[in-house]
């Protein structure tokens, strides 16, 4: 199967594409909307520079050739969700051209190249299953930026598509164009797919329409797929269609009526001059890029020598980098330490209380103090993730919860001995076991030992003394 | 030039044309296109595409958010209403 995919991303700012309104989701309807959205005549877009910013950011990322001319065009056709009659959108003077970006397929990495990247207007929301008769618009969505993303068909499988798709939705959220949120529609995908016999010619594409999860991606790829590979079979052909993905029964039909194709007449929009930009403009903006996904997973890993798996985990969000880098400024604990109880113990604890990532930034002192202890062995391992929670809650210091509680690890050779001593009492049979061959009583004596210090004898040296007095 | 399809046409401005009057319309179509495509015959190798009259560059705002109307004033120019939305005919692909 061969697909390519056009990516709407919306943008995030504080106002719209061409009009002063708000940016914003879940407002009440027909909040944000004004005479230049709901298309009143006479209304001028005055172009937002915020958008080209984002724009621009953008293409510094996915490794575009920034275009200093653009130009916005009319792309006509009617709905209702479309007061002015047209998208305002780029057609052939798009802002970013030739990019590309590397996916992980399998074990591989995979260069996608990308065709283009241009600003448009989103459209208005139609509901339908309000009244029988009548369908309800809300226009609040109407002159929302988006960035439509398209890529080349490099793409061969549901696995690459949904690998580019988050790969592109983690560079986006990196660099602050984009909020990710898929389920508000932040981020919408229409899949092109055909299929081909394995080197022979390319067959005709179906357009399968505004997929926001990639479950649904993923579904609505692999139904598609068959679909066409029932049809071929049956000795039918494929008609290039634009498809809609129904959720609830997971299969694909044809949308648009077929009656005439679709004819946008596009044109440049009188009422706006083509964009230029200027290179002070763009070297400004690449500035404020930062460091990318894949970068900062290189650092992770060659630098701070942290674990790959690790560290994929931790640069999965943005959030999540936000909160170890914060940790790893302020302590001396090695990173690879922060980042294992980073993304064990304290995401598990996060995830259990339903917790937002975030709000663990104003408790960075904290961890970094526990791990600090738990380096010096001043408390153990286990003790250090029973305290986490207390810590976490911020129920005091972890210093002061270990003085409380009386927790500090028992690392007093002489205390030790005794109480191995102890241990080892009676246990005449099982010393000549060990002695005899039988390493996994070796195993039983410290268990016993730390037992006996109630969890805080220092098991490395509790393992160091066991065994000089075995040999004996 | 190529003939003339006023069904798609008229299908694509929105605008119900009687049978009868179909031909009339292609044909003073087609007599405009003629005189248009007049402009074809300058010769424009070496001028550069122009977008737009003024040659100017898009003025540009920043990015920021001003409200001047309510709800209500948006929706006094709806044909129908229903709550705070606009009504229209039943419109489901």
């Amino acid at each position: 199967m061969v697909i390519g995919l056009e990516v709407h991303a919306q943008l995030k700012t504080s106002s719209k594409l061409f009009s002063s309104s708000p940016n914003q989701f879940g407002s009440d309807p027909n909040e944000n909307v004004n005479f230049i959205d709901s298309g009143m005549p006479g209304m001028l877009p005055v172009l937002n520079f915020g958008c080209i910013e984002k724009a621009i950011k953008t293409g510094f990322a996915l490794n575009f050739t920034i275009n200093k001319h653009s130009v916005f065009e009319r792309k006509n056709y009617f709905y209702p969700d479309l007061p002015q009659g047209y998208q305002i959108s780029q057609f052939e003077f798009p802002i970013l051209t030739e990019g590309f970006i590397n996916i992980e397929s399998g074990q591989n990495q995979k260069k996608i190249r990308i065709e283009r990247a241009h600003l448009e207007q989103d459209a208005g929301k139609s509901i339908h299953d309000i009244d029988p008769k009548y369908s309800f618009i809300d226009l609040n969505r109407v002159g929302t930026p988006l960035l439509e993303i398209v890529s080349y068909p490099d793409l061969k499988s549901a696995d690459e598509v949904v690998s580019y798709m988050s790969s592109l939705r983690q560079v986006l959220m990196y660099i602050d164009v984009c909020d990710g949120n898929m389920q508000e529609g932040s981020l919408r995908a229409d899949v092109n797919l055909s299929i081909r016999k394995p080197g022979g010619e390319l067959g005709t594409r179906c357009e399968i329409k505004n997929l926001n999860s990639f479950k649904f991606i993923r579904q609505a790829i692999e139904y598609e797929f068959q679909r066409q590979i029932e049809v071929i079979e049956s000795g039918g052909v494929i008609e290039q269609n634009t498809m809609l993905f129904d959720t609830s029964s997971g299969e694909t039909r044809a949308m648009r009526s077929k009656e005439f194709s679709h004819d946008y007449r596009y044109f440049p929009d009188p009422d706006l001059l083509p964009v230029n930009i200027t290179q002070e403009q763009i070297d400004k903006i690449q500035h404020t890029v930062g460091e990318l996904p894949s970068q900062k997973l290189e650092r992770y890993i060659n630098e701070l020598k942290i674990e790959k798996d690790i560290a994929k985990i931790i640069i999965a969000e943005k959030e999540n980098t936000d909160v170890f880098e914060k940790i790893h400024n302020e302590t001396e604990v090695p990173p690879k330490l922060i980042a294992s109880w980073l993304v064990g113990d304290i995401f598990a604890f996060i995830k259990e209380n339903n917790l937002d990532v975030l709000s663990l930034l104003n408790k960075t002192k904290a961890i970094g103090e526990l791990l600090k202890l738990i380096l010096d062995d001043i408390i153990s391992n286990k003790i250090g993730k029973e305290i986490l929670p207390r810590v976490l809650n911020d129920q005091g210091s972890p210093s002061e919860i270990v003085k409380e509680m009386d927790l500090e690890q028992v690392s007093d050779s002489g205390e030790l001995e005794k109480i191995i001593d102890d241990a080892l009492k009676g246990e005449e049979d099982n010393i000549s076991k060990y002695q005899g061959g039988s390493d996994r009583v070796l195993g039983y004596f410290v268990g016993k030992c730390i037992k006996a210090t109630k969890g805080k004898g220092n098991p490395k040296l509790i393992n160091k003394l066991l065994l000089k007095k075995l040999q004996k | 030039m190529s003939d003339i399809d006023i069904k798609r046409i008229s299908y694509l401005a929105k605008l119900k044309l009687p049978e009868e009057k179909e031909e009339f319309y292609a044909n003073s179509l087609k007599e405009i296109i003629k005189w248009v495509d007049n402009l074809k015959k300058i010769d424009t190798k070496e001028v550069k595409p122009l977008h737009n009259v003024t040659e100017k560059t898009e003025s540009i705002r920043n990015d920021e958010v001003y409200k001047n109307n309510s709800v209500e004033e948006i929706l006094d120019n709806a044909p129908e209403r229903a709550q705070n939305f606009f009504k229209v005919p039943k419109v489901v692909e």
